[in-house]
């Protein structure tokens, strides 16, 4: 057994029943503890549907093969309520766009403190403080604002990291995040990229990180994984993947992005 | 995304099942409107005729749905009931239509000021219950079953000419308006041969909705007596007449009511399957 | 925040307004002359009641003036006096009216205590059993005629078990008609809540509730059903104003001593003053339940009142 986080084996994802057409196919990979795994691909890819699985948030018309492992733990095997009980807690998620992830009637002190006072039993003052923190360790000023604000009063940049934050007090020891940055300004993913890798460091977590930006694989990632119509692709540690691409698909990815290739070949980019 | 809960819970319905509404409105509809047409002939006896059996009988084979208070044969009324219901219904959901769909349309083309204005005098109008305009119309008009008509027309209007106005305001946005409206096309053009056909599909379905609202109102109204004048049989008439003599012979109040049931039933199941066809949203989701 | 109370109040004033002058001409719909029609139902009809009666209601002056005399006086409290005993319009139908909205409230009541549960198992059920029983449930009691099934109520719980009284306006008296409205309106009410919830059970937020780990009563009961009453708020409105048209019906079948009974009463009669004052109450009751579920609405949702 390898010390990994997470280690997915052989997954298939089929919709439309055990026949259907095949979103995700053959597909094996690790993130280990203290790793950002970047699962890249163009939309189609599959990568989203990967993350789902692994949170057990497909839809009941999905039919999931091959193995997830959590720590060891065949998560497939896991119940509902099991399942309940490691989403939050153990794994952490946040998703794309931060515009609908929230709910717009429930106010940002009770959306951050409900996690808590769900999965560790505090009392709402306890969880409220834990949640300020969190809110501060994100880089967010004001908290006392933001925790009583509702969340059509914050920008985009702004509620990404309330769900970061809302994600972090749980203390997960992995974090997906699918496509974090994508619907956000340029300077904005910035930070929010320098975030998961402050995070990364701080807590010492796995990250797997889902984009279709090549670009932000190559300024955070360690190790990549490159998907194609539901099949991997090419995969390995970010030296490999980025700078010497062995598949033609890579190299085209990478080859789409502009500045990227020339930052490659400038050499001023960090793995 | 749809539900995302673990695979525990029981399979969805087969989609034959969910698709019912349409064949079964249909059905019951057809039922309805054939003993409508075939009234006069099919009744066994005449609705007005008094003693066609002794009075207060239930049913049996002589009088299918009994005899009421005065002896009449319970069967013919309510067939032929169903003759004014349908009447009333068709008529009053025509002329509600027609006029509804015209004011919609004008206000959807109006100039923005114009619009606010008649848009908030429709919507004032549409805010009071259906029945109780008809209602108040015909307190005023006086009772009787052309007045009824009208007053449920009249009623129906409010509905159609918002409804059509949401419809129209939509379909004015859209780029092919504009283009007509460029090219000079005279508005009353551009309603009739464009927006209308795109609206079509939506009108049948509120056209339906009408149509069980003006049942319901003429039933009602009869039923207190300012619709339907008796011993016309319309359904609700034949419940007010009856009403003191239900205890003894609830055959009364069930046939007449059932019918009424049925009938709007019917257009219920109908506008709604017909809905849930044209409706992207109640299409199945995936993610 | 208060510009948008003081706008919806001012909306709500002038429907009240355009109501009251609407009532105060309707008049003219009566074919023939409406003195004499009025005068017919309560027996005599010399040419003095008549001249009198004319003048009274100033149906000798322009159409304009009437209105804004009727205006007038309505704003005064006066609606002027029934044909019948000469009594004042405004008193009797205010006699009577917190006997209807009891009524009217404990329909919404059931409507509300039976619909909305009955919604929110079809939406978490969508597709299955469940779901088609309840949604066959609604269109049946959106089909039911409400007078049918208040003399249904009557015939088997009053007649044939004598659980209550047939007739009469008391507390006990209140269960079957408020069940009669409560039932056909529930439909509505399940309808609507079924359709606000299925939209929000596809919204990304619940996907994130559910990520964070909570329990599926909390998602569901907290996250979706927190926004789909308030979806629901915005038609609470619509449903009392359809349940309002309903009861007045109602009030006939089971002889419940408000003003739709009264006004069906007057109809009948050719009692126009007090048919008028029936119009420019029920109007006012209409406008003001919208207009606090408006405000109510306003409150609730916090991005609504920053408009």
């Amino acid at each position: 057994m390898t010390g990994a986080l997470i280690s997915v084996r052989d997954l298939s994802i089929r919709y439309g029943g055990p026949d259907g057409r095949a979103a995700v196919d053959g597909v094996s990979f690790d993130v280990n503890p203290g790793e950002i795994v970047a699962l890249v691909g163009e939309s189609g890819s599959g990568k989203s549907s990967i993350s789902l699985a692994v949170m057990s948030l497909l839809p009941n018309s999905a039919h999931v093969g091959g193995s997830i492992l959590f720590e060891g733990r065949d998560l497939a095997a896991c119940g509902r309520r099991e399942m309940e009980d490691i989403r939050g807690n153990r794994i952490g998620m946040i998703f794309q766009e931060p515009m609908t992830c929230l709910n717009p009637v429930l106010s940002i002190a009770r959306q951050m403190t409900e996690g808590l006072v769900r999965h560790r039993a505090m009392s709402r003052a306890t969880a409220r403080a834990r949640a300020l923190q969190a809110l501060a360790d994100v880089g967010i000023p004001e908290p006392e604002r933001v925790m009583s604000s509702f969340p059509h009063e914050l920008s985009g940049g702004m509620r990404q990291r309330v769900m970061i934050a809302a994600a972090l007090t749980l203390e997960p020891s992995l974090l997906i995040a699918d496509e974090p940055t994508t619907a956000l300004d340029v300077t904005v993913q910035a930070q929010v990229l320098d975030l998961l890798v402050e995070i990364r460091n701080r807590t010492g977590d796995g990250v797997l990180l889902i984009t279709h930006d090549i670009g932000v694989v190559a300024e955070v990632a360690d190790r990549v994984v490159v998907m194609q119509g539901g099949h991997v692709v090419e995969h390995g540690p970010w030296e490999q993947v980025i700078r010497a691409p062995r598949e033609a698909y890579t190299k085209a990815l990478i080859g789409a992005h502009m500045s990227l290739e020339e930052a490659l070949t400038d050499g001023g980019l960090h793995g | 995304m749809t539900d995302t809960a673990t695979n525990t819970r029981p399979r969805r319905l087969p989609a034959a099942l969910r698709r019912w509404n349409i064949a079964v409105g249909a059905l019951i509809l057809g039922i309805v409107v054939l003993a409508a047409i075939l009234a006069p002939w099919i009744a066994p006896y005449d609705p007005f005729k008094m003693a066609s059996g002794p009075r207060l009988t239930g049913p049996t084979a002589a009088h299918w749905f009994g005899t009421d208070e005065l002896g009449r044969d319970l069967f013919s009324r309510v067939l032929l009931g169903a003759r004014l219901s349908l009447g009333i219904g068709f008529a009053a959901v025509a002329v509600g239509l027609l006029f509804g769909v015209t004011f919609g349309m004008i206000i959807a083309f109006c100039p923005e000021r114009v619009k606010a204005l008649l848009l908030r005098i429709v919507d004032v109008v549409y805010s009071f219950p259906d029945t109780l305009l008809a209602l108040a119309l015909v307190a005023f008009m006086g009772p009787g079953v052309e007045n009824a008509t009208i007053a449920i027309a009249i009623s129906l209007i409010p509905f159609y000419a918002r409804v059509t106005y949401g419809l129209a305001a939509v379909e004015r946005a859209k780029p092919y308006v504009e283009a007509a409206q460029i090219a000079q096309t005279a508005p009353a053009r551009i309603m009739r041969i464009q927006v209308l056909p795109n609206i079509l599909q939506s009108l049948i379905v509120i056209g339906s909705i009408g149509f069980s609202s003006a049942i319901l109102s003429a039933a009602g109204l009869s039923f207190l007596g300012l619709g339907v004048q008796p011993p016309s049989p319309e359904w609700g008439s034949i419940l007010a007449s009856g009403r003191n003599y239900i205890s003894r012979a609830p055959w009364i109040l069930i046939f007449p009511g059932l019918a009424i049931c049925l009938t709007v039933l019917s257009f219920n199941l109908i506008g709604d399957g017909i809905r849930d066809l044209t409706d992207p949203k109640s299409r199945r989701r995936r993610s | 925040m208060l510009f948008f109370v003081a706008r919806r109040l001012l909306t709500a004033f002038v429907t009240i307004l355009v109501v009251v002058i609407l009532a105060g001409v309707l008049i003219h719909v009566v074919p023939g002359d409406p003195i004499t029609a009025m005068l017919a139902q309560s027996g005599s009809a010399d040419a003095d009641d008549i001249a009198r009666l004319t003048a009274q209601y100033g149906l000798d002056q322009p159409v304009w003036k009437q209105a804004l005399f009727y205006v007038g006086n309505a704003l005064r409290g006066d609606l002027g006096t029934t044909i019948r005993g000469g009594e004042p319009v405004a008193e009797l139908l205010l006699d009577r009216l917190p006997n209807t909205i009891a009524l009217a409230v404990a329909g919404l009541g059931t409507a509300l205590v039976l619909g909305i549960p009955m919604g929110f198992i079809a939406a978490v059920n969508r597709g299955r059993a469940a779901d088609f029983a309840v949604m066959l449930i609604a269109i049946l009691g959106v089909s039911i005629p409400g007078f049918w099934m208040g003399l249904t109520f009557i015939q088997v719980f009053s007649l044939h078990l004598g659980w209550f009284p047939v007739a009469g306006t008391s507390a006990r008296n209140i269960v079957l008609p408020a069940l009669t409205l409560g039932v056909v309106h529930s439909a509505l009410v399940a309808r609507m809540t079924r359709s606000a919830l299925v939209d929000i059970l596809n919204e990304d937020y619940i996907r994130t509730a559910r990520a964070r780990g909570l329990r599926e009563h909390q998602v569901l009961l907290v996250h979706a059903m927190r926004p789909a009453m308030i979806s629901v708020v915005t038609v609470v409105g619509l449903v009392f104003a359809h349940l309002l048209g309903g009861q007045v019906i109602t009030e006939n079948v089971f002889s419940w001593n408000g003003i739709g009974r009264l006004a069906i009463q007057a109809m009948l009669q050719r009692d126009y003053p007090l048919v008028q004052g029936f119009i420019v109450i029920f109007a006012t009751s209409i406008v003001l339940v919208t207009t606090s579920l408006d405000l109510l609405y306003g409150l609730l949702v916090p991005r609504v009142r920053r408009r």
